[in-house]
């Protein structure tokens, strides 16, 4: 894999009395090309401009990531910087990570991201990609079926109307699947929750310290939708489908209306066809969610944080890790990981600045994402223990396969709290 | 040399008969001992031991960086008590850990005796059915993850194709369907291994034996059930105390499939424990610990039960 | 002569071809499957999951290797596994020996003792070992990773070749006691040789388990350049594209050499065998 180059080291050690430094760093994407460069450019750039210091990166995949980092660090030992994502609050929690706060430069950083990384008082990560969850639609299809899905969202019954009729022709309204994830399938559920409910009542309900799972409103959310999976939305291998076939379900084979996923769905889909990205002839639209009726919150929707980065505590060299952090966040960096990525980031940039055949795509996200009120963090990122495990094989999984109906939901999940 | 005597000698028998009746010291020299044991012990003392009194010592304290370790005594095991999914994990994994060696040393035995009787092609025989074996979980969980497919697995299209289409469903996004679906790819796995090892046993046994049983004009079953399978009843059991241990500790071909979905069907020990360390947002290893202590004594019951049942009537004679 | 005959009765000799067939089909299907696969790209696989190969793509196997770095994961993983199963045979057999056919004081205790640690799941012990392995310096090498294994393959070792050495006759000890061999020539060239069975079984096991060993390597070996072929396959399963092609080839490299030394150990297993029944 790509290391650093050592070369700079060398020199620095015999001519210049100042000491070579080296930053390790280990990420998850060790797959994903696109965020790969970004980040070992901004690394090589980073030892031009810093002579004698060396940045090495080793690159995982995100589970065996955790395992390697939870194992290292419990021994005192570990990366000056690594990826993490929110809901690693145990990194916080026992003193692991710097505290960010006075070392980056805020103002090139989303205000949110000081929201979602804070704790008591402190900011301590640097949001690198962030994703809202959207609902994609092969417009073509629907026209053809001469369904109309307006951008803020089809409301209450003619969602599922809508899902019927497309069940009913023969073709799969909602292509989804968990067989490698434990948060797509909850997507329908917990955005309908999130405009039912408002984003204050449903965090809330997920940390379990105020609204119930009885709560007549939560009822409610989940016969909608339960309606719309007894219509017939999802596929039969639901539960086994992986996150990346799921793409393909949509836009390829067998083809479907609609897929809801986070917006980093451009990282799969806009790879050449036959590296498993869309046909070129593929109509893509943006669309809100469904709108349960007596919504409180119509416009609501999940952002969430994706890959951080953290600085170790124990490390030597926290200054430098901060400082290459920083090289980080300006706006052409920001921009830059907006054109090679497609998904939003933390850093603050301008998605209008942005030229080329992605434009359009940047256009309708933008115009799915006007007067949205945002929730930060799926589910899955606002809870922990039990009550997590349980929302994974419940909501994520039992409840859309229609394995389980309304009852169980939330009785299941009212005892894990 | 006459026919072996200490053919019938069960597998766990350390602790029990000596191997050779009353010696002298002569005969157990202590540095000879110590020479043959010390290298073991001093890997194991170093690599396992350690880490296992560590687990123990994890059970009962809060452990967690930057911090002193504090006595927290018992309250995870008190937890545990009532923990749902821990008791779904035990009863999955008790049910896998008791079917599976039944089904894995049955057929293997079968698949020894056909090839112990010489039917044709069995040198190619052996080395298909041991192929399974050679493959890592991760494979192996990938592979029949797409032979399970709904939409174009094997096992559903060849339904599909004899006209039973109705039979076809999502093998492991069914609760009722998926441990089963589970259990029938470990299977897979491992019968081969068992079939080699049983062969090895069936040809080691003395022919003479044999003669006589056939002499006595024992039918093929009779022979089979009164001479062959006592005959290698330790290897039998040595078969199914692995394949039983095995199935308790089973991890990466879960973890690879359905990570202990639909509705924890497929949640075992091993995978609970992986989850409670690694992805409940905490360093505390306590509650792991815990359920590693526990399962502990549950496993050695069951090898210690397995012994007793499979054990010898007769002891030996010297 | 070695075998028997079933009696030849026409209706029970085509259940068992019947059954024999099926099981073969069953065992060696997926392998078939996936050797076909191994020349295929993700594409043609993706339009026809089950069609024969055609073109045979031999050039994903050498982009397989030159291109994932697989040739150092290869070697890295030929080399810890092989050291491993070299030190398991040797230390495992020797204690296991010892066990055999030696009394002495605890003699019970320290073989429950070993015998037990088999049981506890990998998962949880990982932790603590990881810390004893920093501790010693051997965290994110080679050779730390290697003592790994063999601990954690001991204990089955151990009980493997203790119970078949135990089925050696006491007979053939004291005659080589009077012919006045020592102890250690003894375990070298009686129970070694005889056991010869055994240690094939134990050969193939370990080699097998410790190939495809996934957990203790990842989290003890961060250095690229030292990582074995487990995470070399896992590589190919990003999730951004599943590529089926790449998987299919890298699983081949990563079998045949474990097919390689079944081939070889089966062999002498056979002769063991042989051996074992002309007495």
């Amino acid at each position: 894999m790509k290391k650093a180059i050592i070369l700079g080291t060398v020199l620095g050690a015999m001519s210049l009395p100042a000491t070579a430094q080296e930053l390790t760093l280990w990420s998850h994407w060790a797959d994903q090309q696109a965020k790969v460069e970004f980040v070992e450019s901004a690394a090589r750039a980073f030892e031009e401009a810093n002579p004698g210091v060396t940045i090495d990166i080793t690159w995982y995949q995100k589970e065996p990531l955790y395992a390697a980092l939870k194992t290292a660090l419990t021994a005192g030992q570990g990366p000056d910087i690594f990826y993490a994502e929110t809901d690693q609050t145990e990194y916080m929690a026992n003193g692991l990570v710097l505290d960010l706060s006075d070392k980056l430069n805020w103002d090139a950083i989303e205000p949110w991201a000081q929201d979602v990384w804070g704790w008591e008082g402190g900011v301590y990560g640097f949001p690198l990609e962030a994703w809202t969850v959207e609902t994609y639609v092969n417009q073509a299809m629907l026209d053809e079926m001469g369904i109309d899905m307006p951008v803020s969202g089809a409301e209450g019954q003619a969602f599922v109307e809508a899902v019927s009729k497309i069940a009913d022709a023969g073709a799969t309204p909602m292509a989804q699947g968990v067989g490698d994830r434990p948060y797509p399938g909850a997507f329908l559920t917990h955005e309908i929750l999130v405009k039912k409910l408002g984003a204050d009542d449903y965090e809330s309900l997920l940390r379990g310290d105020g609204v119930e799972w009885t709560d007549p409103r939560v009822r409610a959310g989940l016969e909608y939708a339960k309606s719309i999976i007894d219509a017939g939305a999802f596929p039969a291998s639901f539960s086994s489908i992986k996150l990346g076939e799921a793409h393909r379900y949509f836009h390829t084979q067998p083809g479907a209306a609609m897929l809801q996923m986070g917006s980093f769905y451009p990282s799969r889909a806009f790879a050449a066809p036959d590296e498993g990205g869309e046909p070129d002839s593929f109509e893509l639209g943006i669309v809100n969610g469904p709108i349960p009726p007596d919504a409180a919150c119509p416009t609501c929707k999940t952002i969430a944080v994706g890959g951080s980065f953290v600085v170790n505590a124990g490390s030597d060299n926290t200054d430098l890790a901060a400082q290459f952090l920083n090289s980080m966040a300006t706006p052409e960096m920001g921009n830059k990981w907006l054109e090679a990525n497609l998904v939003q980031t933390g850093i603050v940039a301008d998605p209008s600045a942005i030229e080329g055949e992605n434009a359009a795509y940047f256009q309708k996200l933008a115009a799915a994402n006007e007067g949205a009120e945002y929730t930060y963090g799926i589910p899955v990122q606002q809870m922990t223990g039990t009550a997590r495990e349980t929302f994974t094989q419940v909501i994520n999984q039992a409840f859309p396969a229609g394995l389980i109906g309304v009852d169980e939901v939330i009785d299941m999940m009212a005892e894990a709290y | 040399m006459a026919v072996p005597k200490d053919m019938n000698v069960p597998a766990i028998k350390v602790a029990k008969v000596p191997p050779s009746g009353e010696r002298d010291d002569h005969a157990n020299p202590r540095s000879a001992i110590a020479m043959f044991l010390l290298p073991a012990l001093l890997v194991y003392a170093a690599f396992t031991a350690l880490p296992v009194a560590r687990t123990l010592y994890n059970s009962t304290h809060l452990v967690v960086p930057n911090r002193p370790p504090e006595w927290v005594g018992f309250t995870h095991y008190i937890e545990l008590w009532t923990d749902t999914i821990f008791w779904k994990a035990v009863w999955n994994t008790l049910t896998w850990a008791a079917v599976a060696p039944i089904l894995e040393v049955s057929v293997a035995t079968l698949l020894a005796l056909a090839l112990y009787a010489k039917v044709p092609f069995s040198r190619f025989l052996r080395v298909a059915w041991f192929t399974p074996v050679l493959m890592s979980y991760v494979v192996v969980g990938i592979l029949w993850m797409w032979i399970y497919n709904y939409d174009w697995g094997a096992l559903n299209t060849m339904l599909r194709a004899v006209g039973l289409g109705d039979w076809a469903s999502p093998w492991l996004g069914h609760p009722d369907t998926a441990l089963p679906s589970l259990i029938a790819v470990t299977t897979w796995m491992w019968t081969g291994f068992n079939m080699v090892v049983i062969l090895a046993a069936m040809s080691s046994l003395p022919t003479e034996v044999l003669e006589a049983a056939e002499l006595d004009n024992c039918g093929w079953f009779g022979k089979l059930w009164f001479v062959i399978l006592p005959l290698i009843r330790p290897t039998l059991l040595n078969l199914v105390v692995l394949s039983f241990i095995g199935k308790m500790k089973i991890f990466d071909l879960v973890w690879v499939t359905t990570q202990g979905n639909p509705l924890w069907a497929t949640e075992t020990v091993s995978t609970y424990v992986y989850k409670r360390a690694f992805q409940w947002s905490t360093f505390d290893l306590g509650y792991p610990s815990t359920i590693a202590v526990i399962w502990f004594f549950i496993v050695m019951a069951g090898v210690l039960g397995l012994t007793l049942l499979f054990r010898q009537r007769e002891k030996l004679e010297y | 002569m070695n075998g028997t005959r079933i009696s030849p009765n026409g209706l029970r000799m085509a259940a068992l071809l019947l059954f024999i067939a099926i099981y073969t089909a069953y065992a060696a299907g997926p392998f078939v499957w996936v050797a076909m696969m191994s020349l295929r790209t993700t594409t043609e696989i993706a339009a026809d999951p089950y069609a024969l190969p055609w073109p045979l793509h031999f050039d994903k196997f050498v982009s397989a290797w030159t291109d994932s770095n697989y040739d150092a994961y290869f070697f890295n993983s030929v080399g810890i596994v092989l050291t491993a199963v070299v030190i398991l045979t040797v230390i495992g057999g020797m204690a296991a020996h010892c066990f055999a056919r030696y009394r002495f004081r605890f003699k019970g205790l320290i073989y429950f003792i070993i015998f037990s640690t088999i049981i506890f799941p990998p998962q949880v012990t990982v932790i603590g070992l990881f810390q004893i392995m920093v501790d010693y310096g051997l965290y994110n090498s080679r050779i730390g990773l290697v003592l790994v294994y063999v601990s954690i393959q001991l204990p089955i070792t151990i009980y493997i070749l203790e119970s078949f050495f135990a089925r050696i006759p006491g007979d053939l000890f004291d005659a080589a006691r009077i012919d006045g061999y020592s102890e250690w020539e003894i375990f070298w060239k009686i129970s070694l040789p005889v056991a010869l069975p055994a240690i094939s079984t134990t050969v193939i096991l370990n080699t097998i388990l410790l190939w495809n060993e996934f957990l203790y390597a990842v989290v003890l070996i961060t250095d690229d350049d030292k990582r074995t072929l487990p995470l070399g396959v896992l590589r190919f399963m990003g999730d951004q594209l599943e590529d089926v092609g790449m998987i299919a080839t890298g699983l081949m490299i990563a079998i045949v050499p474990v097919v390689l030394i079944y081939v070889f150990f089966s062999e002498r297993l056979i002769q063991g065998m042989t051996a074992g029944a002309v007495k």
